[in-house]
């Protein structure tokens, strides 16, 4: 053992070193395997009541929410081109005007849907608060002829997160659609 | 085989060690693993959270771009319709043209109830007897399709004797908010 000049031992201390080839090779396996079966986008769904077919003046969509007092007390999300309406068959309530957004360089029509979620939020609690025996879980998406599918997807997820989560879709023509608002009261 | 030059270093690996020699002299130089391997245990990390044991049941095609919810309902495997603003495919099969006289009327589409109703028939036959489960439908719309062509083929789907339609949606993640 070498000595130090000044007569004490100088021990050289070797700290073994961790071997990481094993882990690296453990980690180039499942790294492949994992991003081959990683899914980036989750695809859910969306239960929806079952639809019926309409006549062409679509009588049958204000028709059908007037069977009993759960469904005239059921609300419904009205989207025509021009305006978003909430309400039950016994009156509707004007939530926000349409906008027009850009979108892929083409114009298309959307809603504040913030004003309708709060809406929504709102009316459930009244609705369960003065009917305490009903669950109101059920809602109906009213809507023109030519809205797009996004805008009837948002209205039924938000209406989802405001507790009425059974939707069903209805579509009629415009005329259809104000008339059962004029119907309705319209307030 | 003549020995390595000294211009050239070889990178030594496999025996325990990382080493290179370095050029000149006959030291061996250590390669750090270290920093790769936090990468890569932050990379598998992120892998295995977004890892699904189910794989991706539900084939999204390229034709259409599904809309976004913040549904939790997860999707199972069950008959495909895709619909955008040219074509119905039923089972990966094109099915319907759309064309502008398809969205004049509100009511189901016969030849979408008739291949509905055998695709019914077939499943019943093949098992015996039908389920639930058997009775439902996933439609992957297009976001730009017009709610008429929504509701001609929902209701086609309710007069072929599928009662539950489901809607495929793209999960919202909580964090990426919602106004997209």
């Amino acid at each position: 053992m070498a000595k130090a000049a000044s007569g004490r031992s100088r021990t050289v201390k070797h700290v073994p070193e961790i071997d990481l080839l094993p882990v690296m090779n453990l980690f180039c396996c499942i790294i492949p395997f994992l991003l081959f079966s990683a899914t980036f986008l989750e695809v859910v769904v969306i239960e929806m009541a079952a639809t019926e077919g309409i006549s062409s003046s679509g009588g049958g969509a204000t028709a059908n929410l007037m069977r009993s007092e759960e469904d005239r007390l059921q609300p419904k999300i009205i989207i025509t081109d021009q305006e978003l309406f909430i309400g039950t068959a016994s009156g509707s309530a004007h939530v926000a005007y349409a906008i027009e957004i850009e979108l892929n360089g083409e114009m298309i029509i959307s809603f504040p849907w913030d004003s309708l979620s709060m809406k929504l939020e709102e009316v459930h609690e009244l609705l369960t608060e003065a009917y305490p025996q009903i669950d109101f879980r059920k809602i109906t998406v009213l809507t023109v002829e030519e809205t797009r599918y996004d805008n009837i997807i948002t209205a039924i997820d938000l209406a989802g997160a405001a507790g009425f989560d059974q939707p069903g879709l209805q579509v009629a023509p415009t005329a259809s659609v104000t008339s059962a608002m004029a119907a309705g009261g319209g307030n | 085989m003549s020995a390595p030059s000294k211009r050239h270093v070889p990178l030594l690996l496999g025996s325990g060690k990382s080493v290179a020699v370095s050029r000149g002299k006959d030291k061996k130089v250590t390669l750090s693993l270290t920093s790769m391997i936090d990468m890569f245990t932050i990379l598998l990390v992120f892998l295995l959270k977004s890892y699904s044991a189910d794989g991706q049941l539900v084939t999204v095609s390229d034709q259409l771009v599904l809309p976004k919810a913040r549904m939790e309902t997860k999707v199972e495997l069950k008959l495909e319709i895709q619909v955008n603003n040219s074509v119905i495919v039923v089972d990966g099969d094109p099915l319907i043209t759309v064309t502008p006289e398809l969205l004049n009327s509100g009511n189901s589409i016969p030849v979408l109830v008739t291949r509905l109703r055998d695709h019914l028939e077939y499943s019943r036959l093949s098992r015996g007897t039908l389920t639930d489960d058997d009775m439902k439908v996933n439609i992957q719309g297009d976001v730009g399709m017009p709610a008429i062509l929504l509701q001609r083929v929902m209701a086609s789907c309710s007069e072929a004797g599928y009662v539950g339609q489901n809607l495929a949606v793209i999960k919202i993640i909580a964090s990426e908010g919602g106004d997209d």
